[in-house]
């Protein structure tokens, strides 16, 4: 079995200028929490991850890692969270650009893969190491895809 | 230099001068503490090891430099802090004193600070601004006001607050360790200064930011929406640490007739907590609790500590801690107000500029040195007295004079609030000098 088997080349991308909305919706239709970004070149420039997003609507103060273990006591509704969807709708999502937590390879080994989706990575760019292109990605699904016993070897 | 001196010098490598090799060794590692470019672990822990090697000390004798009175007090109260913040209580306490003014700008402000000021003085004030700071920034983040002024007062109500008792404040800590001063000797002393030292400085915040701190009725009823009984995550850690916690202190004031030293007292606390709060649990809880709250007590303060303890004694068996209190007494004439005077002011500015803790390590042994020339042990005090007020409110005076400012503009910058080195100066310099003008009158008034 070889890596080309296992990520997907025909996957959905942005661009950094496409906006949050957008992207957000891309995430919705193609039921997906991360999407990487390319430059004009292809090259990767980092991830849109949900988190991201969902990282705006909380106060700064409870992404500091200190203090506020939770939210408990706020009573924020769904409308006010909504309120703060709607003023990040247009930014364009370079804004929210973040460096991937692993890269592989066309020639990383189906091994590494598996190490990678087992400790919890999911979405991971697959990047051209000579150019940088982004290339393809690899999920949870894709590799189980690729495990499938009735897909022909 | 004593005969165990002169026939030790021997030992030193290359036949070298233990003095001068103890005070190279204590001058490098010094400079490079303050270049901030190493971890100060690493440095304290480098000078401490090259001080053996050289043979300035032999290993029985840096094992005895170290205080273990201060590092066991330290590392009990870290651990009681580490459980207890589990709880929620912080996050509760923060949050109902805000409502208590009815979420008014000001009102918070001076709420906040209080709280900050009170748990500083029981606690660690680093822990507690990691605590406390965060729950600000959320709440000046719904009245939608600028969170500056609130961590600016913060800042000073934790160097402040951490003056009043013999566990706020390392620098209070190694002081009562190196002379028996106890937790109600420190009390008596220095809380009632304290208290006027904060209303001092609360007064200028006013004018010069509080009055012009406005919110909207809408973004205050968010806050006043808050339910602080829902941050409380766990009423039965909180009962356990409120009765661990009180008890500690209740020990370190019995500390006179129990002749039991705050460091047991802190670390027998943190076993009876840790028992509270395992008890009952499988193995596997136990070990992730344990392994948890272990962990996260500061090892680089503590390690920075252990080097430094063992760095002081060196240049103090090496004879350079002597020659400074001589040359300390020729300067003052051997007056004993002008030496405390000058002790109080001469700590405040560098302490403004430098870390206190090697500062105070240092000053330590110097004014021990000082003993003879003035007498009893006892009429030592008030230079004892100069020493804490000036080493822990010059911590105030600079963004870098101590450890929690340092904390605070770390938190703050992250949350996107800027700290300036000048901009802080301008303000927090001439209010320190005020804290220390009132200590100068408070140790003339009372002990001089």
């Amino acid at each position: 079995m070889n890596p080309p088997t296992i990520y997907q080349t025909n996957f959905p991308k942005l661009a950094a200028t496409d906006t949050v909305g957008a992207a957000l919706r891309q995430m919705l239709d193609d039921r997906l929490s991360d999407l990487p970004v390319i430059d004009a070149s292809g090259a990767l420039l980092g991830m849109f991850k949900l988190v991201e997003v969902y990282a705006t609507l909380l106060p700064k103060a409870v992404l500091l890692g200190h203090g506020v273990p939770d939210l408990a006591f706020v009573s924020d509704t769904l409308g006010q969270l909504r309120e703060k969807m709607d003023e990040i709708e247009d930014d364009p999502v370079r804004n929210y650009v973040v460096k991937p937590d692993h890269v592989i390879h066309p020639e990383t080994p189906p091994l590494e893969i598996v190490l990678l989706l087992y400790q919890g990575a999911n979405n991971v760019p697959v990047v051209d190491r000579d150019s940088g292109r982004l290339v393809g990605m690899v999920s949870a699904r894709d590799l189980l895809t690729a495990l499938d016993p009735e897909k022909p070897k | 230099m004593t005969q165990g001196d002169a026939s030790h010098a021997s030992a030193v490598i290359f036949g070298l001068s233990p003095l001068w090799v103890a005070t190279t060794l204590f001058v490098v590692t010094y400079l490079v503490i303050m270049s901030d470019k190493l971890n100060r672990a690493i440095v304290a822990l480098l000078g401490a090891g090259l001080l053996i090697l050289v043979g300035v000390l032999n290993q029985e004798e840096a094992m005895r430099a170290v205080d273990w009175n201060t590092l066991g007090l330290l590392l009990g109260m870290m651990l009681i802090v580490n459980i207890t913040r589990r709880s929620g209580l912080f996050q509760y306490v923060a949050i109902w004193s805000a409502k208590k003014v009815d979420a008014r700008p000001w009102g918070i402000l001076l709420m906040m600070s209080v709280v900050t000021a009170v748990f500083s003085a029981f606690l660690d004030n680093v822990t507690t601004v990691l605590l406390t700071v965060p729950v600000t920034l959320l709440i000046t983040d719904e009245l939608k006001v600028k969170p500056y002024p609130y961590l600016f007062a913060q800042i000073f109500a934790s160097n402040i607050g951490g003056t009043a008792t013999l566990i706020g404040d390392p620098p209070n800590i190694m002081i009562g360790s190196a002379t028996g001063l106890t937790f109600n000797d420190f009390a008596v002393a220095l809380t009632p200064v304290i208290i006027v030292i904060f209303v001092a400085t609360m007064i200028p915040l006013y004018y010069y930011w509080g009055r012009h701190l406005h919110a909207t009725d809408e973004n205050r009823r968010h806050v006043m929406a808050f339910d602080e009984s829902k941050a409380i995550t766990d009423p039965r850690l909180l009962k356990q640490a409120l009765t661990v916690i009180a008890l500690v202190i209740v020990g370190f004031m019995l500390q006179r007739q129990t002749h039991v030293e705050p460091a047991t007292v802190a670390i027998f606390g943190a076993a009876v907590l840790l028992f509270l709060d395992n008890f009952g649990k499988d193995s596997e809880t136990q070990s992730r609790n344990v392994h948890g709250a272990l962990s996260e007590a500061e090892w680089i303060t503590l390690m920075f500590f252990l080097g430094l303890f063992v760095l002081v004694y060196g240049i103090q068996k090496a004879g350079l801690i002597d020659l400074m209190a001589d040359g300390l007494l020729k300067a003052t004439g051997g007056d004993f107000k002008l030496t405390a005077i000058a002790i109080l002011w001469g700590s405040a500015i560098l302490s403004a500029f430098i870390d206190n803790i090697p500062f105070v390590a240092t000053m330590i042994p110097l004014i021990k040195a000082m003993g003879p020339t003035f007498g009893s042990e006892h009429a030592l005090l008030p230079l004892w007295w100069a020493l804490s007020l000036g080493a822990c409110l010059g911590g105030n005076g600079t963004l870098i004079g101590a450890s929690a400012n340092l904390v605070v503009a770390g938190l703050a910058e992250r949350a996107g609030t800027t700290f300036r080195f000048i901009e802080f100066l301008k303000v927090a310099f001439p209010l320190m000098l005020i804290s220390i003008v009132i200590s100068h009158a408070y140790i003339y008034f009372r002990y001089l």
